[in-house]
């Protein structure tokens, strides 16, 4: 109730401070100034070869969060498809319907790993519209209950068996409420969860001068989709081994950490360094700041005081060539400006050599730990993301668009640890169930994947004429290797919804809630409003 | 049309005081509730209840800051209906901005003060922020703006506005245990 009050009495500030809010636009790049050395540090460094040095040397500025931002070009990676022309956010593409703001990708065909011999499969895929579905107590209809279910017929005489695999768009973070549920010939079966990398691509912040690549861009279509599927080769990577990071790195691990915190609240630790910058690369992690010029390095933390949720591990990881002396400093505050030099800040600094994947494991379960607030559940030693697979993904982020990709995207060049383990979390992906499936000769066998899908959607303050609609989609062929005879689709549970756009052939007035699906088609979309009671 | 025009017409009790009202400021308004409700019809509730609270208070209320007059009610009644709905309903905005804004209460021992002269406090602590500190703090706990948008709108990283908010949060506390206020 007092947070309640202080938000309430917020809302009475100076409206002309809020208005200025509104109207700020930050400096994105930060002008570099040497000043003079300033002041002594006070540090404890333990380790090989290093020593506190006397003198300080820096680089006024504010803290810097992201850096310079570069003109790298290529904004759509590898693995993302760029937009179709014609299509932009919020506008809808006729033939494909509404390309939503928000796109919740499509509903995927089911799969085998392996070639699935004579197997044919009929599809039958129901869309469920009741309320409830997503096992909350909304009082409105949100999303959908979806049945993707499979009729596997042998025509051989000897049985086959195959590895099925089950593909999904979704997030580690999406995965308590959207995680399919299989069963064959109605009995719940065990799968295994393979994660593709991350999805979508890059794009340039709004703006910016010079084209940049420091925002994500997810897929906004089934055609990202397509080209993301298409070749194959996003599977074999998400079923294949992850990125070997067994290489040996430095690592700088801050512990032991003083400052006066009752006259300094904000007490800050300073780093700095000088850096070959075509030889040595510098990841971080606990660290809240990073400011660089060519040749020079200072990154900086707030020195954990024990009260507040501040990562306590706090690691400055190098890759090839070690640097040389360093500088510690205290200042009062993040800010780290000259003149507001602080005594009395210290820490213990302890030099080792690890493997990186060690480091990169070390750094997800220090996010996890922080995230246990709010994500209890989303990564655990029993899955269904484990530990393991969280790692797999954030090191495939690091070595293709961080600093191991050779051509880092402008968003991870500041070599933030904290933000590629934590955006490996919410980044959309594919994500795929695997199980055993044999189809007895002569005969059929049942596969039926059950789950609550979010919606397609356009927010409401967007100012979208879209906004209040939902969007469902489907590929029909999509990545399968599966050979379709037949496909059908239904909807039940209609009452709660009015369709205002689709490609199906659905008829709610004339009662036409289920369809046959044409093979040849790649795509079919539907979109509905809920009906207010 | 201006702010002051747009009054006139609540004054002069002329119904195009809404559409008007809803075509300058209906987004802002409707983006405000969103961030607090993530529910559209929640949201787009709100938005028209505000303009019904607009027109019982003008006449006699003349806003002078228009915008800000209606987006205070905006999050008010947004407020109101997120208790609302807490009981039944998981998440949505104001549930994180809320328990962000516990960094920012002082120990209970302080004096009691009235809204007005909190606010006053209030203002006082955010005058004395840098202005991109300032204005990362106004939108995301006045506007209730996600730490992503303000990164976008700022053209600034995720991790900065996070710092920066969190030593603002961290400062404000210290400002008002300073001041000996308890909220």
């Amino acid at each position: 109730m007092r947070a309640e009050r202080l938000f309430r009495v917020l809302g009475l500030a100076d409206p002309a401070l809020v208005e200025e809010a509104l109207e700020t636009r930050a400096r994105r790049r930060v002008e570099w100034k040497r000043w003079a050395a300033l002041a002594a540090c006070l540090a404890l460094v333990l380790g090989f070869g290093w020593r506190v040095t006397g003198g300080f040397r820096g680089y006024g500025s504010g803290m810097s969060g992201g850096g310079d931002s570069g003109s790298a070009s290529g904004d759509a990676p590898a693995g993302s498809a760029p937009m179709d022309p014609g299509e932009s956010g919020g506008s809808g593409g006729v033939e494909d319907g509404i390309t939503f703001l928000s796109y919740a990708g499509p509903v995927l065909p089911l799969t085998t790993v392996e070639d699935p011999g004579g197997l044919t499969a009929e599809r039958e895929i129901t869309w469920d519209f009741a309320r409830e579905t997503n096992g909350y107590k909304e009082s409105r209809q949100w999303g959908a209950g979806v049945t993707d279910a499979y009729i596997l017929s042998n025509p051989t005489e000897a049985d086959i068996t195959v590895t099925a695999l089950y593909p999904f768009a979704g997030s580690f973070a999406d995965l308590a409420e959207e995680l399919p549920a299989m069963k064959i010939d109605g009995e719940a079966v065990e799968a295994v969860l393979h994660a593709g990398a991350y999805a979508g691509g890059f794009e340039s912040t709004v703006g910016a001068e010079e084209p940049d690549t420091m925002n994500l861009m997810e897929l906004n279509s089934w055609r990202g989709y397509k080209a993301l599927l298409e070749s194959g080769e996003y599977q074999a990577q998400a079923l294949g081994d992850g990125p070997d990071l067994d290489m040996p790195v430095t690592v700088y691990e801050f512990s032991d950490f003083a400052a006066p915190h009752e006259q300094y609240p904000a007490a800050t630790q300073t780093v700095s360094f000088e850096i070959d910058e075509d030889a040595t690369k510098i990841l971080t992690y606990g660290f809240n700041g990073c400011e660089w010029d060519e040749g020079f390095r200072r990154y900086s933390y707030f020195v954990p005081d024990g009260k507040r949720h501040e990562p306590k591990v706090k690691l400055l990881i190098v890759l090839g060539e070690d640097v040389g002396d360093y500088t510690l400093q205290g200042y009062q505050d993040g800010g780290c400006y000259p003149g507001e030099e602080i005594e009395g800040v210290s820490c213990t600094v302890t030099r080792r050599t690890a493997a990186l994947d060690a480091v990169l494991e070390l750094a997800c379960r220090e996010c996890m730990e922080g995230y246990d607030r709010y994500g209890e559940g989303w990564v655990t030693e029993d899955g269904p993301v484990t530990f393991e697979m969280y790692q797999r993904a954030a090191a495939e982020l690091l070595t293709q668009y961080g600093l191991l990709s050779g051509a880092s995207m402008d968003r991870y060049a500041d070599g933030r640890l904290d933000d590629m383990v934590m955006e490996t979390l919410w980044q959309d992906r594919v994500l795929y169930l695997a199980f055993p499936v044999t189809a007895p000769a002569g005969g059929s066998v049942r596969v039926e994947c059950d789950y609550w899908k979010a919606p397609s959607f356009d927010f409401a303050c967007s100012g979208s004429e879209h906004a209040g609609l939902q969007g469902y989609d489907l590929t029909t062929r999509l990545g399968s290797s599966l050979d379709f005879t037949r496909q059908g689709a239904a909807l039940v549970n209609t009452k709660n919804v009015k369709i205002t756009g689709q490609d199906f052939g659905f008829d709610l007035e004339t009662g036409v809630t289920a369809v046959e699906l044409d093979l040849e088609r790649e795509h079919y979309y539907l979109e509905i409003r809920p009906i207010r009671e | 049309m201006e702010d002051g025009q747009i009054i006139q017409l609540y004054w002069d009790r002329d119904q195009r005081a809404i559409p008007e009202t809803e075509g300058k400021y209906g987004k802002l308004l409707r983006s405000i509730s969103w961030n607090l409700l993530h529910s559209r019809e929640d949201a787009e509730e709100c938005v028209s209840d505000t303009y019904l609270r607009a027109w019982e208070a003008i006449p006699p209320a003349r806003p002078g800051a228009f915008r800000n007059w209606l987006g205070r009610i905006t999050r008010n009644l947004s407020l109101d209906r997120w208790k609302s709905l807490r009981a039944e309903k998981r998440g949505g905005g104001a549930e994180a901005l809320l328990g962000e804004l516990e960094d920012c209460l002082p120990a209970p021992a302080g004096r009691s003060v009235e809204d007005v002269e909190l606010a006053e406090l209030l203002n006082g602590f955010l005058r004395g922020l840098t202005r991109e500190a300032r204005a990362m703090f106004l939108r995301r706990y006045w506007y209730g703006e996600s730490v992503a948008e303000i990164a976008g709108a700022l053209d600034c990283g995720e991790g900065k506005v996070k710092s920066s908010l969190f030593r603002s949060r961290r400062a404000l506390r210290e400002y008002l245990e300073k001041e000996g206020i308890a909220v």
